[in-house]
């Protein structure tokens, strides 16, 4: 099989997303009082109405009306003031009323779209870049009629089609079959806790061209979410979930392929990687003059391939009617006004003021907006540092996204302030790098510390004797010693092998019990070295 | 104590009639209870209104209206207090088999109340039971229920209508004073016409349906069967009402008993000639209805033709709305949660299958099928858009016809009470709805009044009202001033003792 590169000299591809969000950040279900809540003990939080029992009538959520409405103001949709829900029909064990309950032609939110800044070595991939200047279009009707040229690589506009409610299904969970898998099973179970929960579809135009695009869009839309606090976006529990339709064409050609639909891409790195294997397999069959089924397929990132899950012969009928229990929606323009007025500053106008105000680099100021709890543990710190603040930024942004995007990871719903690691000790920590009485790896051990004993860094690194060794004498004398026990790895480092330098710090490192100062230690090594 | 009370006759009492005996001590709710269950024992052999009677709710209820006689605070009771009511069986009452008078729901328990039944509690109504109907209300005869046929109290060869024919002959033979029913097409007007009984399908969102297992979402309606209009009223004031569990319900802010007695002196009240040359509308109801017209002109109101031009499409409309949302709200009887369940299949999609075509009886299965093709891809187009359409035009008839008139004057069924089996085409069985199926498209209030029995089959005739949507106090002032000159329902001979 051929790389992404080699694909992409003969192919486009043309890549649409679907992605849902369930509203986790609301209290209740879509149309019932139920709790929202994951992880409950199973069947927990259901009632007549989310059961499906006979005679249960659905009652909509007005909060998650809210919740979609800033969803759709922030990807740049027209609100649709008159909306309908609709009956989806089909029969499955965890759809309780076999039908779910979603919208039909118009959706609350409507022809929308984000532009994405792409930059870094993905951003080469696109063929209908080559002679573009800065700032400069696509000629129109071109494929790159979307696309403007920067001096880091390009902005792309992607439309999105619109934003629909609707609601989850229930979980099942197939017994005896292979890998939980419904084929096989002996016998399945169901937990209603998730159904009903509200869910907002995203479907996007096919105007992603690369896997890298794909990934930036969704995690841009990840971010607004964040912002906007409707979601906690996790794709790992499945709260965030992405389905991707590619389909390839020749480079230049307006007609579009038969597309494979992908599923189980729960994270950016799976999504990047299912597209990509995706494409290179579309090339190989179309390469060797097959051809592409319209088939839903599977990504298994351990065996790094996608499956096949069903082909679609016939599109499903799912007999769409509109929803008799529900009255036409009509958002009057003083709900979307009041609305508006609760829009939160949105994660490109909060990068823009990180880079502009902090000098951090778009990066580091994008891995920021990962977590609201980052940006806003960033945003105090900064506060705090008052005129110091230029000097804290990049340290303070690198600590964040370098050392505590494992602890944020794995406590979802702590924010950073409710731990002992308090944006004064952060400060602290910082300062006490950057007038190197620690090392960046004792910070590393410093934090976890902090966070275990609840004490100031200073006075941890003084009871643990961890502040860093800068006497140049002490430093000069472990050199010497480590250069005068390794004759033989000296001749070598100055017959050519420069990567000994390596194992030199880490002998050193090894003298000191890690608290050499490794700036001292490599200055003292390469001019000892060179002298030798 | 009270005096022992085993020949208390609850038959010819009306709700006035009963409370005002308990009141006074004539007799307790406990009596009325045993009276209940006795006449039920007597007369539903011959009937089988009831697949299934509540003994403990009503002992319990009962109870708390003879505590509250003793202490003084019977007022307190609410407006049904001692009033026996019994429950069309697709209405959840909490402990209750609920079965829709399908094998699919035969061991179903409801583990929740419906709103409608929770109200009449709340009013201190003594519950019966539930009763007979046609398998989840598709049909006119209740001859489709899965447990047998409910028979009319006029004579036992004959259906009592439907779909709420238990409903209709539970009260027509006296066995409860009131009893509450749902209306799709005509379900609760027609059985109350077959059984000479006063039956109303209010405007839609009237009474909320939460708890009502659904037919079709956008046409159904409950309502009450009484054998008085008063008695309607006060049932209707006891359900009425928005249901925050129900978003399709209405503020109701009136007192339907509020007008009995003001005639219909100056009232205009519409006739539809289309409707009396229809055809297969009998010579002896077609008298009913001039009869009627004629007694309500004598009363000093004013009859004015009036037209609805797209009414005969109501039919073709409601014979493509129906099932397409029967079938959609009948996909949850799957076998997999709840309900009947095919023994020994290995495989969902087989379990799927075999139980709802065991679960389901003949109807069901018809309306099923035909609202499947109906909303299939391609179909759709073609038939639920312009039933839709035809929909919007019926309605925009009605809204006309009311600038001109305040109440129409219509048949309920083109004929009486037919004989067990006597029908058994599908098409002529939907033909005994043709004077009702339009105004459930329409969504405005519809009510049979009872005039008496026909000249040739001397069998009970209802005549329709027809009120504007939210005007449901109109049909209760035109029917009290009918019920002036014809009497209240009487109880058949046979089944006054």
């Amino acid at each position: 099989m051929n790389t992404l590169q080699e694909v992409f000299q003969t192919w486009e591809a043309v890549i649409g997303l679907e992605i849902h969000a369930e509203l986790t950040t609301l209290t209740t279900k879509m149309f019932c009082g139920c709790k929202l809540e994951y992880g409950a003990p199973p069947n927990t939080h259901t009632c007549p109405v989310c059961l499906g029992l006979p005679g249960a009538l659905p009652v909509p959520n007005k909060a998650a009306i809210q919740s979609i409405v800033l969803a759709g103001l922030s990807t740049n949709c027209d609100i649709e003031k008159h909306s309908m829900f609709y009956r989806k029909n089909y029969m499955y064990p965890d759809m309780a009323k076999n039908f779910q309950t979603t919208q039909g032609p118009i959706a609350f939110c409507m022809r929308g779209h984000l532009d994405l800044d792409v930059d870094g070595p993905a951003s080469r991939e696109r063929w209908d870049l080559d002679g573009l200047k800065i700032g400069e279009t696509g000629p129109a009707g071109s494929s790159a009629q979307n696309v403007i040229r920067t001096d880091l690589g390009y902005i792309t506009h992607v439309g999105i089609t619109r934003i629909h409610m609707e609601e989850d299904a229930g979980k099942m969970i197939h017994i005896g079959g292979g890998e939980g898998r419904i084929a096989g099973a002996t016998s399945s179970l169901v937990d209603y806790n998730r159904a009903g929960t509200p869910l907002i579809e995203l479907v996007t135009e096919p105007d992603l061209r690369t896997p890298e695009e794909a990934r930036l869009f969704m995690q841009k839309l990840r971010q607004i979410y964040l912002a906007l606090d409707i979601s906690d976006c996790s794709m790992e529990k499945g709260s965030l979930r992405c389905d991707g339709n590619v389909s390839l064409r020749p480079r230049g050609s307006k007609q579009l392929g038969t597309k494979t639909e992908l599923k189980n891409m729960n994270s950016f790195k799976n999504l990047h990687d299912g597209l990509a294997y995706e494409i290179c397999r579309q090339a190989e069959v179309l390469d060797a003059g097959g051809t592409i089924l319209q088939e839903t397929r599977h990504w298994d990132p351990r065996q790094k391939r996608t499956i096949v899950m069903r082909v679609k012969e016939t599109l499903d009928d799912y007999r769409l009617f509109p929803e008799p229990d529900l009255a036409p929606y009509d958002l009057s323009d003083d709900f979307i006004a009041s609305v508006s007025a609760m829009l939160p500053e949105l994660p490109d106008e909060k990068a823009k003021r990180f880079v502009s105000d902090f000098s951090l680099s778009p990066y580091a100021a994008r891995q920021l907006l990962e977590s609201r709890f980052a940006a806003d543990f960033f945003e105090e710190c900064m506060a705090r540092a008052k005129d110091m603040s230029a000097t804290f930024a990049m340290p303070i942004a690198n600590l964040i996204i370098n050392d505590l995007a494992g602890y944020l990871r794995l406590h979802e719903d702590t924010s950073l302030s409710d731990t002992p690691f308090t944006p004064e000790r952060a400060l602290e920590l910082v300062g006490m790098i950057l007038d190197e009485s620690i090392s960046t790896k004792q910070a590393k051990d410093l934090i976890s510390a902090v966070m275990e004993e609840d004490k100031d860094p200073r006075v941890i690194a003084s009871e643990r004797n961890m502040e860093q060794l800068s006497d140049t004498s002490v430093i000069a004398s472990v050199v010497d010693t480590v250069l005068a026990e390794n004759p033989d790895k000296v001749q070598q480092y100055k017959n050519g092998k420069l990567g000994l330098i390596g194992f030199f710090v880490g002998q050193c490192m090894k003298y000191t019990s890690g608290q050499g100062n490794p700036r001292l230690i490599n200055e003292l090594l390469e001019s000892k070295l060179s002298s030798l | 104590m009270h005096k022992a009370m085993s020949h208390l006759n609850l038959k010819s009492l009306y709700i006035s009639d009963l409370q005002s005996g308990l009141k006074r001590g004539d007799f307790s709710a406990s009596d009325v209870v045993d009276a209940t269950f006795a006449a039920i024992a007597k007369d539903d052999v011959s009937i089988h209104a009831f697949l299934e009677t509540t003994e403990g709710l009503a002992c319990q209820a009962a109870k708390r209206i003879d505590e509250a006689i003793i202490h003084d605070s019977y007022d307190s009771l609410g407006p049904l207090a001692g009033v026996p009511v019994a429950f069309k069986d697709n209405m959840n009452l909490k402990g209750t088999h609920t079965t829709c008078a399908s094998k699919m729901l035969k061991d179903y328990v409801s583990p929740y109340t419906a709103t409608c039944v929770q109200r009449a509690l709340d009013a201190g109504c003594i519950p019966i039971g539930k009763l007979n109907m046609d398998e989840f209300a598709f049909g006119s005869s209740t001859e489709t229920s899965a447990f047998g046929p409910t028979f009319n109290p006029w004579d036992t060869s004959r259906v009592p209508g439907g779909s709420s024919g238990g409903s209709a002959a539970a009260v027509a033979s006296g066995m409860v004073a009131v009893s509450l029913g749902s209306d799709t097409g005509g379900s609760i007007r027609q059985p109350g016409s077959f059984c000479g009984v006063v039956a109303l399908k209010p405007t839609y969102g009237v009474v909320s349906r939460y708890g009502v297992v659904a037919f079709g979402s956008s046409l159904d309606q409950v309502g009450p069967f009484a054998r008085c209009v008063r008695d309607a009223a006060l049932t209707l004031n006891a359900i009425s009402g928005k249901d925050v569990l129900d978003c399709t319900s209405q503020e109701v802010r009136t007192d339907f008993t509020a007008h009995l007695a003001e005639g219909v002196r100056g009232m205009r009240i519409g006739i539809v000639p289309a409707f009396m040359e229809a055809d297969g509308l009998t010579e002896e109801v077609k008298v009913k209805v001039q009869d009627a017209a004629c007694a309500l002109e004598k009363q000093g109101a004013h009859l004015i033709d009036i037209d609805l031009p797209y009414a005969k499409a109501a039919m073709s409309a409601y014979y493509v709305l129906g099932p397409c949302e029967a079938f959609s709200n009948l996909a949850r009887f799957d076998s997999v949660r709840y309900g009947y369940r095919d023994p020994g299949h290995k495989d969902l999609e087989s379990q799927y299958e075999a139980s709802r075509a065991a679960g389901f009886g003949p109807e069901s299965r018809r309306r099923i099928m035909l609202g499947s093709y109906l909303l299939s891809a391609g179909v759709y187009e073609t038939y639920y858009y312009p039933a839709q359409q035809v929909r919007t035009l019926i309605t925009q008839d009605y809204t006309n016809a009311f600038q001109d008139v305040e109440c129409i004057l219509a048949p309920v069924s083109p004929r009486t009470a037919f004989k067990l089996g006597e029908v058994s085409d599908p098409t002529s069985m939907y033909l005994s709805d043709m004077f009702t199926i339009s105004i459930n498209i329409a969504g405005n209030g519809g009510m049979s009044v009872p005039v008496g029995l026909g000249k040739d089959t001397h069998l009970p005739v209802g005549v329709q009202l027809i009120s504007p949507a939210f005007r449901d106090e109109t049909m209760f002032r035109v029917a009290a001033a009918l019920e002036q000159v014809y009497g209240p329902a009487t109880v058949p001979e046979r089944h006054v003792k």
